[in-house]
């Protein structure tokens, strides 16, 4: 007994660190995997309060800009739905029963905390639980796709965004309908890598890149970026293509998370297949 | 009245860190920590563990302001933990040491040793954590070179403008 307290006397400052560091390495891998879902601790709601008040001042630094990309998008769905509706009056007219079935629904959302200058960068919005987000729902803006819902609290949700490297993003070409996956290097927040491309492909800078339609995540032909530049290696398989994103991330402000009106039940399906 | 000054200093020094550092925007690959200047300059008059609590309590707090829960926190303990047989190594009458670590107290090459090693420590920390992978490790030690080399500069051009 005595020796042993006479160890802990000799070593008490390395005990002592040893225990210290402990803490913070559970406080650490606790959080690793979303680091902020912490927001919904006491201390982080604090802070998204404090991003909440701080973004609600700056944004209005940035009303002209929002309200001619929000014009430009109410216009852009308009036409949308005049050429949807004469496809609807045509349907109707072409057959004998008609079904409706809205399979993708939006809700809009405003960002008010991100980080573009880290290799792990997440956003927060102010929309959660409360108002029907559920993990690993898609964002997007009016440029193309934002990211996908990682943690979701009462009031506000984090976003894993493209420009995280722990993002994959299943894509594809819209020329010739090749599937691909979208990551980041850690480097940049205007450009991301585009993998998984075949040697045997033809690919050009100025190819646009849209969402594959493979996961329920975000429905088919979203934009997410296009070819910067493609290289084919020597004796490599596949490509090495870097891509220019759609989403600038650093003027980011209005979102939309997409709601899969399926996802619960292709997400039970996919689990039981599991 | 220093004990004011110390805590102007170190308000400062966060504020500088949160609003300003945090957010240069330099392909993510500078991000000084200035703020290790608080802890660095800490007098060594108290007891290691106390030091560590210290380390503990600023990390934490760094942590919730950058929102990387354990990050600030693992590194400022382990910067605390090894400061004083540091001093101790670099400065022999370290015992005489009961104000603050700075130019004025101690040489300009232990300080220029004891600082760079430290900072450079913290940074590893810091970049290691953050990243939690070896993938793309080249651009990891990129940013823990120039970040640190940053932080350095800025810790002891503070010291040798204060000298003066």
């Amino acid at each position: 007994m005595q020796s042993l307290l006479k160890f802990i006397q000799k070593y008490s400052n390395f005990l002592v660190f040893l225990n210290l560091e402990v803490v913070a390495f559970l406080l650490l891998t606790s959080y690793n995997e979303y680091p902020q879902s912490s927001l919904f601790s006491t201390a982080n709601r604090i802070v998204a309060f404090n991003y909440q008040v701080g973004n609600n001042i700056s944004s209005y630094f940035h009303l002209k800009a929002t309200n001619e990309a929000l014009e430009e998008e109410n216009v852009a769905l308009r036409n949308q739905i005049t050429v949807l509706q004469n496809q609807l009056e045509d349907s109707i007219e072409h057959s004998a029963y008609t079904y409706s079935h809205l399979e993708y629904t939006y809700i809009p959302a405003k960002v008010i905390q991100l980080t573009t200058n880290k290799r792990s960068n997440y956003l927060t919005i102010n929309k959660g639980r409360r108002d029907s987000v559920y993990q690993g729902m898609g964002i997007r803006n009016a440029e193309g796709v934002v990211g996908i819902v990682s943690t979701v609290g009462e009031k506000f949700s984090i976003v894993l965004p493209i420009i995280n490297t722990n993002s994959h993003i299943s894509c594809k070409f819209t020329k010739n309908g090749y599937y691909g996956t979208i990551e980041w290097d850690g480097v940049n927040c205007q450009y991301a890598q585009l993998a998984d491309v075949a040697s045997h492909l033809c690919v050009e800078t100025g190819d646009t890149i849209v969402t594959s339609g493979l996961s329920p995540v975000f429905p088919e032909g979203i934009p997410i970026a296009i070819v910067e530049k493609a290289e084919l290696k020597e004796g490599a398989s596949y490509y090495t293509i870097r891509v220019r994103l759609n989403t600038d991330f650093r003027k980011i402000e209005y979102v939309q998370l997409i709601n899969n009106q399926t996802y619960k039940e292709l997400k039970e399906l996919s689990d039981e297949t599991d | 009245m220093k004990q004011i000054s110390v805590v102007i200093q170190w308000f400062i020094a966060i504020a500088l860190q949160v609003l300003l550092f945090n957010n240069l925007q330099f392909w993510g690959l500078c991000q000084p920590q200035v703020y290790l200047l608080c802890l660095l300059m800490f007098p060594i008059t108290l007891p290691r563990w106390a030091d560590m609590l210290i380390g503990m309590a600023l990390g934490l707090f760094m942590d919730i302001l950058c929102n990387s829960i354990g990050v600030h926190m693992a590194a400022c303990i382990f910067i605390m933990f090894v400061r004083q047989p540091l001093i101790a190594y670099f400065v022999q009458e370290h015992e005489r040491l009961t104000g603050e670590i700075s130019l004025q107290t101690i040489s300009m090459d232990a300080f220029l040793k004891y600082t760079l090693i430290l900072v450079f420590l913290h940074q590893i920390c810091i970049s290691m954590l953050s990243a939690w992978t070896f993938h793309h490790f080249g651009m990891t030690i990129l940013q823990i070179v120039i970040s640190a080399t940053v932080a350095e500069g800025l810790i002891l051009g503070y010291n040798i403008i204060r000298a003066r």
